[in-house]
């Protein structure tokens, strides 16, 4: 089938194996996104800089140690000076340390945690409430598609910082839910899920209509195959690409509010180290101790930034009549 | 091609890595100097200032980061409100800025009288005082006998009318209506009829904002709403100033905006004949909110202003190094200490107490409120320059285990914690410790230092920070909240006598459900039962051995841990010329201070 299709021309759907080879053959769809993603250099770099993070995120504890750090929690007032000011970098502590005498380079290091996991948990549960509610708002449509759509027109609604804030400041000392809701990294993952999953959800409703009114569709539909099959078999590969990218501009979008909500306060509560909570506590000792600031926000801002460019990546790969 | 292309994603993730690898580097090779505290000198103290001679005039702008708890002199207990109501209310003494030790007549036109073997007062008053618009009547005895009274009403619910005026005949049993022990002969003579001979203390209890008169005709409708209105939406005064009000007195929304601002200004009806206030400032103004090393920036760098919370310890560096004048850090001005919960989860358990005050690194906790120029580690409960404080053990304390390293001794906290039965030496049940601390200035540093401390014990800890008066009003100081540490609180002596430290704070009757200053609830047969025989030990060397023997029974139950002995700092502006209260933690007098 797809040799007759290099009448396409310059369809990247197709390539020559080889160039002494007349024989012409398929690339997989696999292949070719990793064909146009490679070209994408940008991309690639943000990739190569998203995993190391990731890496340095799950090896932490192996990291510092190799670093010869001091631990996140240690905290020395010796490495403060006569007034408690933390003291700027040195060789036994490169990023300086904070006004508790920790270290802050172990504390960025452990900061990636907080982040990676406020960004890839939440974004991966919001994503699968998302296309589970899009895909059968979609595929019913009728009562079913009225009933989710508007909860997700309600949902839509709540300012999620303020909630998070709110929710966060209520339950701050006795929890809520007899002490089950407490601020920390669970209420921020739950307040990105519950808020997240919506425009996931609107955009494979909106998928899902159209898909479903396709002829491989009609086919499996007139082959007897099952709701459920159609759904999981047929239209849900479908949707792989648009979802993987919206999730991977949706990691930095929650890695970021998880930031603002620890800046604001109201997030991880120390002495948990987060990116969000380190930039606010040095905010006001900034003309003091501007290495507090400038690691953790650095490390924020070039992981929001690398998520963001490997997003647009996938997109371009994934998707390259979007161009 | 292909390989071009990796080469260039390549070096677009070099660069990327290289822009973190460059700060860290970068980082690396700019080491910053240390300056250790050997042999810093002295901050300034505010001794020998010179209270009069300042220029006439003025507007003080005030900065303060946290709120006030309470503008009605029945109910304010805070050293911030207290700089709003000695500059607006006139108790019947009142202690000269320069003075920590006898207070002087203020609305009383002479010394207390002291007759029948120390269980009569009698005080005569000024008669030419005169209360703000819209009263303006004249003060009378009445008015004083009334602001008393209302202590009691449960809707004011002053925190210390027990302990120091419970002696009051009939006053223990009044709920606000009027008290058989005091007497009002004439209008300007009031009389007040003692259970036991306990004058001496009354008379010190006088110098306090419960003691400013109130006009019962303007304050009685507010006083029968639950919390009373009178100073939270409208108030009359005495002294040389007012909250900027209506023409019905009202100030809430006027010349106090709860969380944001106050403004302070002349009262018309002050006469400057009968006050030995000089008031040489026209207004007043105050601002409350802002992180606390922006807004002592504001202050070290700006013009009039002055800070009349604690400023943070990069402030204090600031203010040491760069603008010493500017700063002053009184000493003997209070204490703050670690509350543990003496009636209520884990903590009632001695040997878990003296665990937290053994583990807890006190010297840590002073070197981020500000280092030694703010304090020196707490190692009891009566304070420096208090009679009594030497009797009780000085600086080094008692030299108990859990009181020796004043660094934390984790293996000494371990030892407790397997007498209090836990054979690991850490805890294992199932409580987690509900901590709630302030986040102002400093103290999310010295909450995490706590939390700290109860983790390797094995604690889990639910720590949440709040607005100081947050953090008393709703939480430390709400008995059913059942808080089960603050990490922060802090105590400064009424007025000099040693029970004005400990009888508010550790005295199990005096814990009242809300706006409670025994803050660790704490309620001990033995130590009440000391503190009652202190209480009517009379002569001075008497009650400061009295009272040192309490502190040294504190220290042995570990009611609380106390951290640090305050050397309060207080900045201004250079061309403000700032007089310190003594008396109250070295705060700006606003009657006294003026501009330069």
């Amino acid at each position: 089938m797809s040799a007759h299709a290099s009448a396409a021309g310059p369809d990247i759907s197709l390539g020559i194996a080889g160039e002494d080879s007349a024989e012409i053959v398929a690339r997989s769809p696999t292949a070719l996104f990793w064909r146009r993603f490679r070209q994408d250099r940008v991309a690639v770099a943000s990739l190569i800089f998203v995993v190391l993070v990731i890496i340095i995120a799950i090896a932490a504890p192996l990291v510092v140690k190799i670093l010869g750090l001091a631990g996140p929690y240690v905290q020395n007032p010796n490495l403060t000076d006569a007034f408690g000011q933390p003291l700027g970098p040195t060789s036994a502590h490169p990023l300086g340390v904070d006004g508790l005498g920790q270290d802050v380079a172990s504390r960025v290091i452990y900061g990636s945690r907080v982040s990676l996991e406020v960004g890839i948990v939440g974004t991966g549960l919001a994503t699968l409430i998302g296309v589970v509610v899009g895909l059968l708002a979609g595929f019913y449509r009728g009562w079913v598609d009225t009933v989710l759509s508007r909860i997700t027109d309600l949902v839509l609604c709540f300012p999620t910082l303020l909630f998070g804030i709110g929710l966060a400041s209520a339950c701050a000392v006795n929890g809520c839910l007899g002490g089950t809701i407490r601020p920390g990294v669970g209420v921020i993952i739950a307040v990105t899920v519950i808020f997240g999953w919506t425009y996931i959800a609107r955009i494979v409703r909106g998928l899902v209509l159209s898909l479903r009114e396709k002829e491989f569709v009609e086919a499996a539909r007139s082959l007897g195959a099952s709701n459920a099959r159609i759904m999981y078999r047929e239209i849900l590969p479908n949707l792989a690409a648009p979802v993987i990218v919206y999730a991977s501009l949706l990691i930095p979008v929650n890695i970021l509010f998880e930031a603002a909500l620890s800046f604001l306060g109201v997030g991880v509560q120390p002495p948990t180290a987060s990116w969000g909570q380190m930039i606010a506590d040095a905010t006001p000792i900034f003309n003091v101790a501007w290495w507090y600031m400038v690691f953790p926000g650095a490390a924020l801002l070039l992981t929001v930034l690398a998520f963001n460019l490997l997003g647009d990546g996938l997109q371009d790969a994934l998707n390259p009549k979007a161009d | 091609m292909t390989t071009n292309i990796r080469r260039s994603a390549i070096t677009v993730a070099a660069v990327l890595l290289a822009l973190a690898a460059g700060l860290f580097a970068f980082a690396s090779s700019h080491s910053t100097s240390v300056a250790h505290g050997a042999g810093l000198k002295p901050a300034l103290t505010g001794a020998g200032q010179n209270l009069f001679n300042g220029k006439r005039g003025g507007t003080l702008k005030v900065v303060d980061s946290e709120d006030f708890s309470h503008l009605d002199p029945g109910e304010s207990y805070f050293s911030l409100d207290y700089e709003v109501m000695y500059s607006i209310q006139r108790p019947l003494f009142s202690y000269l800025p320069n003075n920590t030790t006898v207070a002087a007549p203020d609305l009383a036109s002479a010394p207390a009288v002291i007759t029948n073997g120390g269980k009569t007062v009698t005080v005569h008053i000024r008669p030419n005082v005169r209360f703000s618009p819209p009263v303006n009547r004249a003060v009378t005895s009445a008015d004083v006998a009334y602001a008393i009274e209302r202590g009691a009403n449960p809707n004011v619910a002053n925190p210390y009318f027990q302990p120091y005026f419970g002696s009051i005949v009939g006053a223990a049993k009044a709920t606000g209506g009027p008290i058989a022990g005091i007497q009002t002969p004439n209008s300007t003579t009031i009389v007040f009829h003692l259970t036991q001979p306990t004058a001496d203390l009354l008379v010190g209890a006088l110098s306090l904002p419960l003691s400013a008169p109130v006009p019962k005709s303007y304050a009685a409708p507010l006083d029968a709403k639950k919390p009373t209105q009178y100073g939270t939406s409208a108030e009359v005064a005495t002294g040389p100033y007012m909250l900027k009000s209506d023409a019905t007195g009202k100030f809430l929304g006027i010349g106090y905006q709860p969380g944001k601002s106050a403004t302070l200004v002349r009262n018309p009806n002050w006469n400057p004949t009968t006050d030995k206030r000089p008031a040489y400032l026209n207004e007043i103004d105050i601002n409350i909110g802002g992180a606390a090393p922006v807004i002592g920036r504001q202050v070290l760098t700006g013009s009039h202003m002055v800070m009349n919370d604690t400023p943070d310890n990069t402030t204090v560096a600031l203010a040491y190094q760069k603008y010493y004048n500017q700063l002053t850090a009184v000493p003997g001005a209070g204490d703050h200490y670690v509350s543990l919960n003496n009636s209520h989860g884990v903590f009632k358990n001695v040997n878990v107490r003296r665990a937290v005050w053994a583990a807890l690194d006190r010297d840590a906790m002073v070197k981020v409120a500000g280092g030694q120029i703010v304090g020196q580690p707490g190692t009891h409960f009566i304070t420096p320059g208090t009679d009594g404080f030497a009797q009780a053990g000085g600086y080094p304390g008692p030299q108990v285990p859990w009181n020796k390293s004043t660094a934390g001794n984790l293996a000494v906290a371990q030892t407790y914690m397997k007498a209090a039965g836990y054979p690991s030496g850490k805890y294992t049940g199932s409580q987690a410790i509900k901590v709630v601390g302030s986040n102002n200035g400093n103290a999310p540093k010295e909450a995490a230092i706590l939390k700290s401390a109860l983790t390797e014990l094995g604690f889990k800890v639910n720590m949440a920070l709040v607005d100081q008066s947050v953090m008393y009003e709703k939480y430390c100081g709400v008995v059913a909240a059942q808080i089960d540490a603050c990490p922060e609180v802090g105590w400064i002596r009424d007025f000099a006598d040693p029970q004005t430290v400990l009888y508010v704070p550790f005295y199990g009757p005096a814990i009242v459900p809300t706006n409670n200053s025994n803050w660790g609830q704490v309620n001990d047969s033995a130590i009440n039962a000391a503190m009652q025989k202190a209480t009517f030990t009379v002569g001075a060397g008497a009650r400061a051995a009295a009272w040192a023997n309490v502190d040294k029974m504190l220290v042995n139950q570990a009611v609380a841990v106390p951290w640090i002995f305050d050397n309060q700092p207080n900045i201004e502006s250079a061309d403000v010329r700032g007089i310190s209260d003594l008396w109250n933690i070295g705060s700006w007098d606003y009657s006294y201070t003026s501009l330069k």
